[in-house]
């Protein structure tokens, strides 16, 4: 029965993250820009027909690795997440340091691809791509940390639940709007989506990438989506659940349902920031997430 | 305020004999015959008196008195004056001295000349090929009477442009010549230190049509406006309006007044729907498609009236020589006055809402600066010159169709930025709204059409100017003998535009490039005019006109 709970995570995140960005896009046309725009099932199209083209490879080892890799990192991370409030077999043997590793993972197999692909443009998208995980990771670190904190331990879920296990003491409500403000970076979307950058950079880092290897990238850019909605309404909206694990799942679905929403409107209101612009905003979510773990510290 | 005779006799003071000959058949056009060893005295002279340089024509004149001729023309604006500096150089020596050092603008003129015509430009900071393609043979000028004008030249493999050579430490990122930001096939080598742009080398003209050539030995004087329509996608109706205005002045005739009107109107629907285009463009271009679908959603409404008006949502073949094609009936006159009502209506919102938007403010305002003093330097026009600070618009300075009768702004700003851009295109639009209202309101009854049948006397010399969307629009037209233009030059506003762009790019950042370039509203095929080019490789099969047309034909019933 163990490794049901482990098929479920992967299977949910397989299936629904292609959906839910079909859910984006709808939003983002009908709702904000007067569009029809595509049906709700057009992303699982995209990787389907991606899927079937040639695969080019700019020829060396490395550029063929990356997607697997980047996907393989970001499928890593969705097996420990303890879907539906219960940490399956494999969560004990994993920590927040584990998590933060693959997550680095995935974006490194990002630029080596970019990187072994020597195209200027790639070359660009990286150094913005580098840049900007550099500087969000931190936030990410300091929510799993502000758990840790509380609970004295590094254990995944023990530092989940404990974020808002507790209720919603300042340190939380600060930590959460850092994450929220963070996410569009996290998932590579408007005013955050300066390494793809499309009309500067032309897709920066996989302007080279083409076919199935192209449909890996793009697979795990949804799941890397996916997981940080997921990752948000697991640490921050625990107190939803009823104790049925089906029930509870579909209920943290729901919620992740609405984080897309946000992220629509997040992404369909704001124009590109340059990466200086960028920069700057990171540093403030930096120096907020910090000041939360402090306030974490002394209780608060 | 000067006067022509004020203008003539500064000149003839100063340059006594080397000034060969005055005339201004035109009320407000003064061409001036002067010695090729002063033209660039002279074209200083002109630019002190508050002289805007516009564009410089190259014509053959091998077969009359084996000279090849120069027209540098000027606009003085505050006196609604045009002025043009006419000289000439004999075929075997075609040497001038070049004007570009004090005049920046004129440099790609000059260059367009050096290869379509043969000439040579003593002082030319740059005379790197500039129009023809990279295998075009030496020493071939198109543009020759000599040259036929389907001459296809061999095709010659490892050609290649020589770009500028980076400054150092810098690294170059080609931008084209296929790059979503450029839309139409150019080459930009942008060099960049960092993220930090340190200067760049263009190379575009590779979608010539050879549309000057053609209608010099191809088409008659009335054909001409519709190829002068397809000069540009976006404002056809400007260039057909330019050239059957110089075509009409040096005829002598003077169209029916609701002509006048009625190509007023068009012009100012052209510009409603073009800067809602670039708006949608531009906000496009920051990454902000939201604007993009909305203007874009807003400027369908005139393309419907449009589509129902003329038969066409845009290239509406209206403007003819003599008048327009279509007359608007009152009915259609109430519905286009409904359109603008709702397109109104819906801006104000679009308006206040980019207004308000910080974002917005962030990737827009102090990027792509230039100061007033280089705007003239550069003699750039339209939105670009008025966002900083340049008070000119050929619709209030050289009143053209039926501008003399309207009351309208022309929005000025001083932040000198790409945000610039964007107010002053907005604020237009309104003026353009209130223009339309009032032309309706005002239009006199009257025939759309006037004939002309007498023949037009060849070689008379005129020259227009319309303010397009993007800026002023030039025609200079030289009449012929076989009832077709000897000479006619375009100068479309890209043309000085472009030019100033790598002034505004200096030292801002690479991902301000798609913006600042698209602030210009670049339309690089309007800059591209004057040569066939068959870019096939070598081994190619040759594709006659009459197979295209067999094929075409084929294709077209091949469905039935």
């Amino acid at each position: 029965m163990d490794i049901l709970y482990i098929a479920v995570n992967i299977l949910v995140f397989l299936l629904l993250a292609p959906l839910f960005e079909g859910v984006v896009r709808r939003i983002t046309a009908r709702v904000v820009q007067s569009r029809q725009g595509p049906p709700l099932l057009q992303p699982y199209y995209d990787i389907l027909k991606l899927l079937g083209k040639q695969n080019l490879s700019a020829g060396n080892f490395a550029f063929r690795i990356a997607p697997l890799v980047s996907l393989a990192s970001i499928l890593g991370v969705i097996v420990f997440l303890p879907l539906g409030h219960r940490a399956n077999v494999l969560t004990k043997y994993a920590d927040i340091v584990t998590v933060i590793y693959l997550l680095t993972m995935g974006g490194v197999g990002v630029l080596l691809g970019a990187l072994s692909s020597r195209n200027t443009f790639a070359l660009i998208g990286s150094s913005r791509e580098m840049i900007t995980m550099i500087m969000v990771e931190p936030v990410l670190a300091m929510t799993f940390i502000l758990g840790a904190v509380k609970i004295k331990s590094l254990g995944i879920t023990a530092s989940i639940f404990s974020v808002a296990g507790g209720g919603y003491g300042a340190s939380v409500i600060v930590m959460m709007v850092a994450y929220l403000a963070a996410l569009q970076a996290f998932v590579g979307r408007q005013p955050f989506d300066i390494a793809e950058a499309e009309v500067e950079i032309l897709e920066g880092p996989f302007i080279e990438y083409s076919g199935p290897n192209f449909a890996l990238f793009k697979y795990y850019l949804l799941l890397k989506q996916m997981f940080y909605a997921m990752l948000f309404v697991i640490v921050f909206i625990p107190a939803v659940k009823t104790g049925l694990y089906g029930v509870d799942v579909l209920i943290q679905l729901a919620f992740v349902l609405l984080v897309y929403v946000l992220i629509a409107l997040l992404g369909s209101t704001h124009p590109r920031l340059r990466i200086d612009q960028a920069q700057k905003i990171y540093g403030v979510l930096i120096a907020a997430s910090l000041v939360a773990v402090g306030l974490s510290v002394y209780g608060i | 305020m000067l006067t022509i005779e004020d203008v003539k006799k500064q000149l003839k003071d100063k340059y006594q004999s080397d000034i060969r000959n005055f005339e201004h058949p035109y009320g407000t056009r003064l061409f001036v015959d002067v010695d090729r060893s002063r033209i660039r005295d002279i074209s200083n002279d002109i630019i002190r008196m508050g002289g805007r340089y516009l564009v410089s024509v190259g014509y053959d004149n091998i077969a009359r008195d084996k000279t090849l001729g120069l027209v540098h023309t000027f606009s003085l604006d505050a006196e609604d004056m045009f002025i043009c500096l006419r000289t000439s150089a004999p075929v075997d020596n075609p040497e001038f001295d070049s004007i570009t050092p004090d005049i920046p603008n004129a440099g790609w003129s000059e260059r367009e000349y050096i290869d379509l015509l043969g000439m040579k430009f003593t002082g030319h900071p740059k005379p790197k090929r500039l129009i023809l393609a990279d295998d075009w043979p030496e020493g071939l000028y198109p543009l020759r009477k000599e040259v036929p004008w389907n001459m296809m030249p061999p095709a010659a493999e490892n050609v290649a442009y020589q770009l500028d050579d980076a400054p150092e430490g810098c690294t170059t990122i080609p931008i084209g010549p296929f790059h979503p930001t450029l839309h139409e096939p150019e080459h930009f080598a942008v060099y960049v230190d960092g993220e930090t742009i340190k200067g760049c080398d263009y190379r575009g003209f590779m979608v010539h049509r050879g549309l000057e050539k053609l209608c010099q030995t191809q088409l008659t004087y009335n054909e001409v406006p519709f190829i002068a329509e397809r000069i540009c996608g976006i404002c056809g109706s400007v260039h057909a309006t330019s050239y059957s205005q110089a075509l009409e002045l040096a005829a002598g005739i003077t169209i029916s007044r609701r002509a006048e009107y009625i190509r007023t109107i068009m012009l100012e629907i052209e510009r409603i729907h073009s800067h809602l285009l670039w708006l949608g463009v531009a906000g496009h271009l920051i990454g902000f498609d939201t604007v993009f679908m909305q203007a874009w959603r807003v400027r369908e409404r005139i393309m419907w009236f449009g589509e129902k008006l003329t038969g066409n949502r845009k290239t509406y073949g209206m403007i003819v020589a003599g008048g327009v094609r279509r007359d608007i009936s009152p009915e259609l006159a109430d519905e286009l006055l409904a359109v603008l009502k709702t397109i109104e209506k819906e801006l104000v919102t679009i308006h206040k809402a980019i207004a308000g938007d910080g974002s917005i403010h962030r990737r827009t305002k102090g990027v792509g600066c230039i100061t007033t003093e280089e705007t003239k330097l550069w003699s750039l026009v339209g939105p670009v010159a008025r966002a900083r600070g340049v008070d000119i618009d050929t619709r209030r300075d050289h009143p053209y169709a039926a501008y003399d009768d309207m009351t309208f702004d022309v929005p000025v700003v001083d932040s000198c930025d790409v945000w610039g851009t964007v107010v002053v295109r907005i604020l237009e639009t309104f003026e353009a709204i209130k223009i339309i209202r009032q032309a309706v309101e005002k239009m006199p009854a009257g025939p759309i059409m006037t004939e002309f049948s007498e023949e037009i006397e060849p070689l008379r010399h005129s020259i227009s100017a319309v303010e397009a969307p993007r800026g002023e629009v030039v025609h200079y037209l030289i009449t012929g003998e076989e009832n077709r233009p000897e000479r006619w030059r375009v100068r479309a506003p890209t043309y000085p535009n472009l030019q100033g762009v790598p002034a505004m790019l200096l030292n801002n950042q690479f991902a301000d490039f798609p913006i600042i370039v698209g602030s210009i509203d670049p339309c690089f095929s309007c800059t591209d005019r004057v040569m066939k080019v068959d870019v096939r490789s070598g081994t190619a099969v040759r594709v006659s006109g009459s197979d295209l047309e067999k094929i075409s034909r084929a294709k077209k019933f091949a469905g039935r």
